[in-house]
Order: structure tokens, then sequence, then C-alpha cells
């Protein structure tokens, strides 16, 4: 029985107002009377023993209270947690600052600077005078992987962090097959750069701690924070402010959030800490970072027979909280929407002199995607067929869900063909491959570039981790009525203060406005896992579902007790409670509240109030999927590429709300674009970060994003009440290999088969320029 | 970073000009302090500006190998707020029809913002400072 129009209607983001009016508050906007601030000293060198470090001279410095290094932080804190156990894996211990005398990456902290003026901090930060003998930089990670290289962590003995396979070898199959691509793939490092930085602020006082930090997962840190300190988690509070934005890279646990805490908790006093943007660049977490070998065998007709992948994730210097499961989802999704008999991957983590890598929008999955969607663009060229058409004909079909994949993902379910079907219709695609081939008649250089994929939201967190595969909610009805969600869930921009109040609106009759979303205060919220892999609407969104029914059965009780009828006899059109057949009998919502709260007129087994607590479970990850194909036009006599069409058909189950889905998929596209042409991490041979600052990394402005034509299709998954499945992710996810497609499309005749990311005017220039001479 | 520089002078009085260390502190654009400390080793304090990354750098100069009147290499060894530089310069001097052209070449690792944020202009900034140098060295000559 659904209560209301809201579900799925187009609401504006309840949220927006406050953040485009500059009266949200952001982590550096809280400020607490006799709050001292903290500057980090950070390596230069991408790996160097530390000869000597004198802190003698910042701490004479004005404003100066403490300077602290590697020696004052070991006997305060705990190494930094490590969510995935993989077999045989190996990972160094870290601390919030240097302690064993060796920086592995440019911009790890070896020591940590307490003033009080942010200013003084820095200023006294430039006077640690910090002496290193550098040691060798190690910074392709096929070269650290190789026998012979510098080993980073010599306690563990090699680079290598693990290797992990998916699936059974394939090499039979491979022999067998008519045709075999072979490609080898660079999955370059990204940085996530969130318009907001990271900052944490601690405060000591009052009995307990309270830690604000721009984080997607407040609940982890507060029990990472009370396991690192030693603190009793109950006088731990972590509050989650205003996020602006994470994109996996606050889906952490950072040593800067335990070294705030501690400086805290020894000084007495509250410590803020916000970093600055190029900080963020050398000591927020990257993403992506891969070097991938993909074979592709197939019959001559283009049906597939056999998969095989071999990963090298660059792990960078130390493992954050995710980073050595990220690569392994590469491994797992490597068939994309494809029934391919036989696959084989081989994952493995490898340690560089670089910053850590971890999640970043899509976190293993748009590399996935990305791998096999190259791979059968290549092999559609090479077998004279058309790639839709190859694809179509190895699409795993709707009757096979639950579909099993040799990696060994189930797939819920999926309509692929649907969805390819309807972007080749948006595109009219006969007629631009016609226009296509008359162009190229007139030497100008037009590309199609198709992307199907398949992904996975919902997914629970790392075994290692307090949370799982679940979220909190809690629906709390005032006696007038009106309702509180306090969920589990952290958003960052998601807008699930609108989402979750659709659905109460839904479920209980109240108004949008009569719902107020509650988030990111561990005291305030039931524990909850967080905001991250597209989890919110799917898993946490199914908890507010879930808290709502038992609420809503209780409030049937209620009146079916005060309006002396059978709980089965009551219909509740959204204004009212009624009984069956009279209409006169009846109460509002309100009035329902109101008695619950007064407690005299209940049945005997009822208690007072109207509110429930809920969590949703679920064994199962959901798979939303997708087509998304672009068109270009390539300069060739510049190199630029030219985005002439932008079409997404993503199906994402139930549509809670079109405006927002909307907004995730732009978001996501452009994200997934601007690593096809634009974004790239680049390190020198020394490990320095050449690209450390917005001047230099390639975040695409608005200017440079293309319009985009968007469509869904609905197959709801089984797996949860509100049949919907994330979004978060998929633009991301399906854009980069539409993107690289089409241009590698548009350059086919002049011979270029594959060109490694960002597709820069300069690479493209170069290679039809190097394609003409052949 | 190479390139070549013609003076007028022959070659062993540009030899000694080089190896004078009040010549190389005039001449060596934005030294600010240039101290022997022995053994071919001097103390130097040295303002640069690399684009919008401005700094004084405190370090080491030293003279690692030389064969008069020919060639004399240096290393160099310093930082200051905006990162490290470590570098390696080398000078070959010729003497033709009673000039001296001097061929150098240069390598350098920089760390910080010079190296992040200034990288794309530190070799332009490198062969102005050259320039400058010799230029100065041939106010030097005609003094």
């Amino acid at each position: 029985m659904v209560l209301s129009k809201a579900l799925g209607a187009r609401i504006p983001r309840r949220e927006d107002p406050r953040l485009v009016t500059g009266t949200a508050t952001y982590v550096d906007d809280i400020a607490l009377p006799g709050m001292l601030h903290v500057a980090l000293v950070r390596s230069p060198h991408a790996h160097a023993r530390i000869l000597d470090l004198d802190p003698a001279p910042a701490r004479r410095a004005p404003g100066v209270v403490a300077v602290w290094t590697g020696d004052d932080v070991r006997d305060r804190c705990g190494p930094l947690p490590v969510g995935p156990r993989i077999r045989d894996m190996k990972v160094p211990r870290r601390y919030p600052l240097v302690v064993d005398g060796v920086v592995r990456h440019v911009g790890d902290p070896v020591a940590a600077v307490v003033a009080t003026r942010p200013d003084l901090a820095r200023d006294a930060a430039d006077l640690v005078e910090v002496r290193y003998d550098p040691l060798p930089a190690v910074v392709d990670v096929e070269q650290a992987a190789a026998p012979g290289a510098p080993v980073i962590h010599p306690d563990l003995g090699s680079n290598v962090c693990y290797r992990l396979t998916f699936g059974e070898p394939v090499d039979g199959a491979l022999a067998r097959s008519d045709v075999v691509v072979s490609l080898r793939i660079v999955q370059q490092r990204l940085i996530p750069a969130a318009m907001e930085t990271r900052g944490v602020v601690a405060d000591p006082r009052g009995g307990e701690l309270t830690v604000w930090t721009s984080t997607q997962i407040p609940h982890v840190v507060r029990t990472a924070l009370a396991q690192m300190l030693g603190l009793p988690e109950h006088q731990v509070r972590v509050i989650a402010p205003e996020v602006g934005g994470g994109f996996g890279s606050k889906l952490d646990v950072y040593g800067e959030e335990a070294l705030v805490a501690a400086l805290a908790l020894a000084l007495g006093r509250p410590v803020k800490w916000v970093e600055t943007r190029r900080e963020n660049f050398l000591a927020t977490v990257h993403g992506r970072g891969h070097v991938e070998y993909v074979d592709l065998g197939a019959r001559r007709d283009g049906s597939l027979l056999a998969l095989r992948v071999r990963v090298l994730a660059d792990l960078g210097a130390y493992s954050q909280l995710l980073t050595p499961g990220v690569p392994t989802n590469t491994g797992l999704m490597a068939c994309g929407c494809y029934r391919i008999p036989q696959a084989f991957a081989e994952v493995t983590g490898v340690f560089t002199t670089l910053p850590p890598t971890d999640a970043y929008r899509g976190a293993g999955r748009p590399e996935a995607t990305f791998l096999i969607e190259r791979a059968m663009d290549v092999l559609a060229a090479r077998l004279g067929m058309d790639p839709a058409e190859l694809r179509r004909r190895n699409f795993i079909p709707p009757e096979a869900f639950p579909y099993r994949t040799p990696t060994g993902a189930t797939y819920d379910t999926g309509d692929y063909a649907a969805a390819l079907d309807r972007a080749l219709q948006m595109v009219d695609y006969a007629a631009l491959r016609e226009e296509q081939r008359r162009l190229r008649e007139q030497g100008r250089y037009l590309g199609i570039g198709i992307s199907s994929y398949v992904e996975i939201t919902g997914l629970g967190a790392a075994a290692g981790l307090p949370g799982g595969r679940w979220e909190s909610a809690t629906v709390r009805v005032d006696p007038t009525g009106s309702v509180v969600v306090l969920t589990g869930s952290s958003p960052h921009g998601q807008g699930e203060e609108t989402t979750f109040a659709q659905i109460v609106s839904d479920r209980l009759g109240v108004a949008v406005d009569d719902v107020r979303v509650v988030h990111g205060d561990t005291r305030a919220v039931p524990y909850g896992v967080g905001t991250f892999g597209s989890r919110t609407t799917p898993v946490g969104g199914s908890a507010v579902y879930l808290a709502c029914q038992r609420v809503r059965d209780k409030a049937v009780r209620l009146a079916a007790h005060l309006l002396e009828a059978s709980p089965a006899d009551i219909v509740w059109d959204g204004a009212r409670l009624a009984v069956r057949g009279s209409p006169d009998r009846a109460l509002s919502f309100a009035e329902v509240a109101r008695a619950a709260y007064k407690g005299t007129r209940l049945p005997a087994s009822e208690e007072p109030g109207l509110e429930a607590t809920a969590v949703f479970a679920s064994a199962e990850s959901v798979f939303p999927f997708g087509t998304h194909v672009c068109v270009v036009e390539v300069d060739p006599d510049t190199g630029q590429v030219r985005i002439l069409r932008y079409v997404a058909v993503d199906d994402c189950g139930v549509v809670l709300n079109p405006l927002l889905v909307a907004g995730q998929v732009h978001g996501g596209v452009v994200q997934g674009l601007a690593q096809a042409l634009w974004e790239e991490a680049v390190f020198d041979g020394q490990g320095q970060l050449l690209t450390a600052s917005l001047a230099d990394y390639a975040v695409p402005r608005a200017t440079q994003v293309p319009t985009m034509e968007l469509a869904h299709t609905v197959t709801p998954t089984p797996h949860n009440p509100l049949g919907a499945k994330g979004v978060g992710e998929a633009g991301t996810i399906g854009a980069t290999p539409a993107v690289v497609n089409a241009v590698l499309d548009a350059l086919a005749p002049a011979g270029i088969e594959h060109l490694d990311m960002p597709l820069t005017p300069r690479k493209i220039w170069e290679a039809l320029h190097a394609g003409r001479r052949r | 970073m190479e390139g070549t520089y013609t003076l007028t002078a022959p070659r062993q009085r540009v030899w000694e000009l080089l190896n004078d260390p009040d010549v190389l502190a005039r001449a060596t654009p934005g030294i600010t302090r240039l101290v022997p400390q022995g053994n071919d080793t001097y103390r130097a304090t040295i303002e640069i500006g690399v684009g919008p990354v401005r700094g004084t750098y405190e370090g080491q100069v030293r003279i690692a190998d030389r064969a008069p009147p020919e060639r004399i290499r240096l290393e160099v060894e310093g930082g200051g707020r905006p990162g490290t530089i470590r570098a390696v310069g080398e000078l070959h001097l010729d003497e033709r029809g009673g000039q001296t052209v001097i061929t150098y070449t240069g390598d350098a690792q920089v760390t910080g913002l010079i190296a992040s944020v200034g990288h794309r202009l530190i070799g332009g900034v490198a062969r102005q400072m050259a320039t400058e140098f010799f230029k100065a060295l041939e106010r030097e000559l005609a003094r």
C-alpha cells in the first residue's frame, strides 16, 4: 500500500539550499575555545632514511605548544587498521607519523607541530630540520614486482602484498580460439580531489573524546580510534558534519584522525588540522593505478571462449583501510556482461614508493569494465564485426539470472540487450555508422564508442572492519506526527535527506517536508556502516523501509484498538487510518502518534511511543548495468577530441528520485570521461608528483562537459524491499570505456588499435603522425 | 640541461675567474653568500624564483673534479622551504682563436614545490640563470 506519490517523484534535493547559500558547517567551520592547530612536516623524498630530525628550533618558535615525532606517537597510538583479509597477504604496520626512520612516499608525515594559530604552526613546521639519505625510489609497478627491485618494507621480504586468483586457468581454451586479442592496458593513477579536503577537530573535554572528521564512515572511525588510542568506545564520539565530497577517498581511517585525537588527549585542549590542497594531492589516497594484461579468445563467429586477465595493482607505499581489497573487484568483475565459458584472473597487489591507493569512485569495477569493453572493441575490429552486434551475441541472456560468472560473482538480474538497444536507438546507431562512413571518405575522424557495463552495489565492508553487509535506521515519529529518521549511512553529497524522506512519505503518508533525516553523529544515530560502494539506497534505504514497516504495523494496531476494530479492517489512505466500510470512524496519523505517546489507552501488549529501529542485511550484492554510447570527432591537426553525443542508459532497478539519479549519473560520467581524456597523476622517476596542484592536475571544468542524454530501463532486484540498485558509481564505470572506445573508433582508419589513457591531444596527435609514417 | 657560451678571453683567464670565489659570488644570479669551507667546498645561500615558487636555499657547492684549465665538475646540494635540490654540473673550456667556448651540462633532482609546481619552468629558469652567469663573467673580464 503506497501512501503518497513521493517515491519516484522528481523532488529537488532538500540539502541544497544550505549548501548553495554557504550556511552548511564543514570541519573547517568548527572553532572551539582554546583550540590549537596542527601542521605536519612531510617527506620531500619518495624513499629515504631519516639521518637526523631536530624538532628543537620549531619548539622555540612563537606560539608553538608541542612538536611530535614518531616516538611520541608510538607510545600513544596503535597502528592504523587494514580491512581486507586476503590469504597470505603481507602488510606493513603504519602509524600516524613515521616511526621506523624511513619515509616511503613524498608526503609521508614525519613530525607534527602544534601551535596556537594555524599560520604559526605552518611557519614552525618549516623549522623542523630533517636530514635525509635518499634511497632508490620504486615508481613503476612492474619493476616493483620484479625480482631484484629495492624492497620498500624489508621485513616483508618483497614488494608483493598478495596474489589472488579468480576462476580456473584457461590456457587450453585460448589455444583453441580462432582469434585471441591480447592487450596491455594501463589504468593510470587518479587523484580523487574532493572539493573539501580532509580535516579533523578533536575535543577531549567533558569526559569524552569528540572528533569531527570529514569522513564517509563515522562509526568505523569511532571503533578504530577507540582501538588505536586504547579508549573505551563509549567515550568516543565521531561526527561527520557536512562532507564536501569523498568519492572513496574518505572511506578510510587516516593517521591524521588518530594523531589529532592523540594530541588533543595529551594536551587537554581542542586540536584542529585541516589538510591543504597540496597535502590532499600527496597524503589522501589515490585511485586506480593498474597495469593489466588481457587475453580474450573467441570463435570466428564472435562467440567468446575464454578470458585471461593479469592485474598488477600499484598499492602505493602502505595499506590504507581497503587498499589491498580494491583491485580484487577487478578480478571478480572481469567478465563484464558476457557469458564467457572460461575465465581466469590473477590480481597482484604491489607496494611502490608512491602515496597509497584505495577506493575511488567504482573501486576496481571501472578497471574491470574498461578492460573487457576495450578488449571487446578490439575483438570486433579484428573479426570485422560491428561492436554492438558482438556484445549482443555474447550478453548473458535475461533468463540466465541469477548468473554465476567463472570468476565467482553472482549477478542478480539483468537485461543487458534492452539497455544496449535503447541506447542504440537513442543515437540512431545505423544512421551514425552511415555518417561515419561518409565522413571518413572526407578524411574526418568520427568515432562511436559503446560501453556495456555491469557492476556491484550494496557491497559489505571488508572482513577486518567492524561493520558488514548491512545498514541501520531508526524511524521516530514525534507526538505531533512529524518524523525523524536516524540513519547509519553517512552521506557526502548523495542526497539521502531527500530520498530517505521520500521512503518515509511513501510508507507513512507524511509529507516529505515533515521528515528530517539525521546522519553522521555516532551519538545520535544507531551504529552504521557508512556510505560507499553505491550502498546508500539499496542497503541504507532498505533499512529505512523496514523501520517504516514496523512503525506502520504498530500504527495500524494502535488505530485498530482505538477505533475498536480489527487491524485487518484498518484502511490507510495516506491521510487517515479508517475502519473499512465506516469512513467516519477514522484517526489521522498524528492522532495515532499522540495516542501512542500519551500511553493511556493502549492495548496491554503495546509499549508507549511510536518508533522502530531496523537493520537491513543482505547476503547478496545487487548488480546494476547499462550501456553508454559516446560519439566523438577527433581533429587530426590538433589531436583534440570533441564529444558530439553522450547517451547513457542505466538500469538501477526502481528509481526513487529521477532528479537525484540524473545528478549521480552526470557527476559519474564527468569523472569517467575525465579519466578517459584528461586526468593523470604524473610522477617523475624519483617519485615526485608533478601534478600536485589543481593547475597541473586536469580536473574537468563545467565548460568541458558535454550535454548528456539519459534514459533508464528498470529491472528490479529481488534482494531488497525497494527493488533498487545503487547508481552512485555507474556513470563513472560506464563512461571511461565509452569515451576511449569512441576515440579509438575514430582513429581506426589510421591503424591505431589502442592508446593508453588519458587520451590527450598530444598523445593522439603523435599516434596519428606515427601512423602516417608507417 | 646543456648549452654553450663564448667568452672573448683566453682559456687560462676564464679558468682563473671560475676559480675565484669572489667572482663566483658576484656572477651567480641570486647568490647572497658564498663562504669557502676548505677542500673545494663552499657554503652558499641563494635566492631563486621558479615561476610562483620563490625561496631561499641554503646548501653546499663542492668542486668534485677539475682538470685545469679544461674541465670543472660541481656538485650542489641544498634545500629551502619550497623543497630540495641536488644537482651536478660540468663545464668544458675550449680555446678557439683567442676565445673560450664554454660547453656546460647540468642535471638536477628536485623535490617539494619546486618539483610539483615548478617542474614545467625549471629548465627555462636554469638556462636563463646560466646565461646571466656568463654575461656576468663577461663583465668581470672587462673589469
